[in-house]
């Protein structure tokens, strides 16, 4: 679905079904240089739920008009835009890596019409080496490979996966050669100035749900934590076997975890 | 610094997770047709395209899906779809995309099941092609029409061995927004990842090298991810609702995977020309061991190519990787590692020649295959092509006297020894 904010088109996916601001809507959050295909091992069964979908696209990214915004506190803007513009109510927003800093900023400031928030595979903060990003503007295809490499786990690097036939890594790999060289170096860069993650979560106040990855070498145990530490008692799950890219290493049990805490703090 | 498992490692690995009941290290053969639920809401979000699984072996089948994401891996595709044959993936990945009224720019030096395929059977679907010689990279510019789809070529083209400059071809495709579909066969991903020149799709016969034994007939379909169905109009299958999946919009939700995707739920589903679990197996043992018998193949080639070429019996051979070959400079930036274990060459004394030769090898196999561990053998202008009239038969660079030879795996001097016995009665038959 294309909309309009701020005078510029955007985009975002609503799982298949048409887009009704008089439902509970789930929002996806993706993380630096992917997109809302990232999401549709949980997106289509929440819009087939009675929920109302919306996968989005950053500006800059994929579908979205651009520039790429250059501040996760811009970002956190931008959702709130689009919230506006769309005039969504009773959200529970969906977040994976930097989407979850976009949430923290977002569920912190906006709580009105917030009903709850998931968190997965993030810390607090996420500070991204000089190197990656100096690949990221000027070597893409290496900064892709980095990415890619540290945030599939084992099952990703065998090109297993949930569909079968298909490769995340490949995929994944596609769709940020879409968002290369600006999107991803700003997306990076902001993450890597974000500095609010404390004061953020230990301002949120609506139900909060935590998804870390035993296996994450992006969002290491040891940061997700300190996440969970902050936002005060949060529903927290660790899917063992999984790296990084939770929502498409292990759908299934991502997809339960979000139904059954989604389902329970904004029920259709 | 990525740290991705190499090609020899993901030709025995990719793919498969070991099962957790009994710990197979061999990919379990799952002979079944169907899946058993566990609660309604699996079943109908596996049907709606919710969440990963099988329901019904025409359309998915877990040892079949091992060697889908296997293939992938090696290609570098986004993904991947088998088929119980090559035609059968030309045909499901050219109708996935193409309707009636669209148009095809293909390649001339094809099998010749390919320009059938283009030639006879799609026009009575509505859909035309026009051939263009291979080596004629302008030439698939200029046939380019306002419905044309697709330009469709064999990187190595069969049987007479030229080779399409990737590059170019595809940048015309970008140019006017049109997918570049390659038929891999003869190639192999360990020869040439054609999506790292530009190709959007890749077909393969995996009844060939892939599987390289001559056990199972089968095909696939991959998807390079790499192309943009969104920015056009031309692709409604992909980019507008599909009606029997509660109107989805394949590329809004799949994105690089759109194209396999329409082929899973549309061929897979309405057609059917599915993959036996145990023609799967099969060839995951084969792919199992590519770069080894690529490598004996590239290895036997070359020595053949030598042995050939000094034979005073024969009037000319042909491979890509000869200086004197149409295609040698494009074989050497498309096919450093080898181009290919196919190579054509004329026996002196014409057909009759031809005939006594292939009639008194032994060692040699005389049948319509190809990338077999064994070495074959066949006469194209009687046998794979001859369904094709003979205007076809020249644009195929085919002649009378030419001999296809598959080079396989046995000792090389065997081979020649066999070569010997074949010459000897060509020599009685021409007298000369």
């Amino acid at each position: 679905m294309y909309f309009e904010v701020n005078g510029k088109q955007a985009f975002a996916s609503t799982g298949g079904k048409a887009f009704n601001n008089q439902l509970p809507t789930v929002i996806f959050l993706h993380g630096s240089g992917l997109d809302h295909t990232f999401w549709s091992l949980q997106s289509r069964f929440f819009a087939f739920r009675q929920y109302s979908v919306l996968v989005l696209d950053y500006p800059g990214h994929t579908n979205s008009d651009g520039p790429p915004l250059a501040s996760i506190e811009g970002m956190a803007d931008w959702l709130h835009d689009v919230v506006e513009a769309l005039d969504v109510q009773n959200i529970s927003l969906v977040a994976h890596s930097q989407g979850c800093l976009v949430a923290l900023e977002y569920a912190s400031r906006f709580k009105d019409r917030l009903r709850s928030v998931s968190f997965i595979a993030s810390g607090l903060a996420t500070p991204v080496n000089d190197a990656l990003i100096d690949a990221a503007e000027n070597n893409p295809e290496a900064a892709i490979a980095m990415m890619l490499s540290w945030g599939f786990g084992p099952a990703g690097h065998l090109h297993q996966g949930p569909i079968p036939g298909n490769s995340m890594v490949a995929g994944g790999r596609k769709v940020m050669r879409g968002n290369v060289p600006n999107e991803l170096a700003t997306d990076l860069k902001a993450c890597n100035a974000y500095q609010n993650g404390k004061q953020a979560a230990a301002a949120i106040n609506c139900p909060r749900q935590v998804i870390l990855a035993g296996k994450d070498r992006m969002a290491p145990r040891k940061a997700g934590m300190e996440l969970v530490k902050f936002l005060n008692e949060p529903e927290l799950h660790i899917i063992e076997e999984s790296g990084h890219m939770v929502p498409q290493e292990a759908p299934d049990q991502c997809r339960m975890l979000l139904r059954d805490f989604i389902f329970s703090h904004n029920p259709a | 610094m990525s740290d991705f498992f190499n090609f020899d490692t993901l030709s025995l690995h990719a793919g498969q997770t070991v099962d957790k009941e009994f710990g197979a290290r061999a990919t379990p053969i799952y002979q079944t047709t169907s899946y058993v639920f566990p609660d309604t809401d699996t079943a109908s979000s596996i049907f709606n395209l919710e969440r990963g699984g099988h329901a019904y072996s025409r359309i998915t089948n877990p040892t079949v899906g091992v060697l889908e994401q296997r293939i992938a891996a090696l290609e570098g595709g986004s993904a991947a779809v088998c088929t119980s044959s090559g035609m059968a993936a030309t045909f499901c990945a050219i109708t996935a995309i193409l309707s009636q009224g669209d148009h095809i720019v293909a390649s001339s030096q094809m099998y010749g099941g390919n320009i059938s395929l283009m030639k006879n059977t799609l026009p009575r679907f509505g859909i035309t092609a026009t051939f263009v010689d291979p080596t004629d990279t302008d030439g698939f510019r200029n046939a380019i029409q306002d419905n044309t789809r697709l330009i469709y070529g064999e990187l190595i083209g069969n049987p007479g061995l030229d080779i399409l400059d990737l590059e170019a071809i595809a940048a015309i495709g970008a140019e006017h927004h049109v997918p570049f579909m390659v038929d891999a066969t003869f190639n192999t991903p360990y020869l040439c990842r054609c999506f790292d020149y530009g190709a959007n799709i890749t077909i393969h016969s995996v009844t060939k090298w892939m599987g390289g034994h001559g056990t199972a007939i089968g095909g696939v379909v991959v998807d390079g991810g790499n192309f943009d169905w969104g920015a056009t109009d031309k692709y409604p299958t992909i980019t507008e609702p599909y009606a029997p999946f509660q109107g989805i919009n394949l590329w809004e939700e799949f994105g690089p995977s759109a194209f396999a995707t329409r082929i899973r739920a549309e061929a897979m589903r309405d057609i059917g020309p599915s993959m036996a679990p145990m023609n799967a197996f099969l060839l995951l043992q084969g792919i199992e061991t590519l770069s080894l018998r690529m490598e004996k193949h590239r290895s036997n080639t070359e020595k053949m190519l030598e042995y050939l070429s000094n034979h005073d019996r024969v009037s000319w051979v042909s491979h890509p990787s000869m200086p004197t070959h149409s295609s040698h400079e494009l074989a050497k930036k498309y096919l450093p590692k080898g181009a290919g274990s196919i190579l054509s060459f004329g026996v002196k004394g014409g057909r009759d020649a031809g005939k006594a030769f292939i009639e008194n090898v032994e060692l040699a196999s005389h049948l319509a295959n190809v990338g077999d561990a064994k070495t074959l053998i066949i006469h194209p202008a009687t046998t794979t092509h001859s369904r094709i009239d003979a205007e076809a038969l020249v644009a195929a660079g085919i002649t009378e006297d030419m001999i296809r030879l598959s080079v396989g795996l046995e000792d090389v001097r065997d081979i020649q020894a066999d070569f010997e016995t074949g010459f000897r009665a060509a020599k009685k038959v021409s007298g000369a």
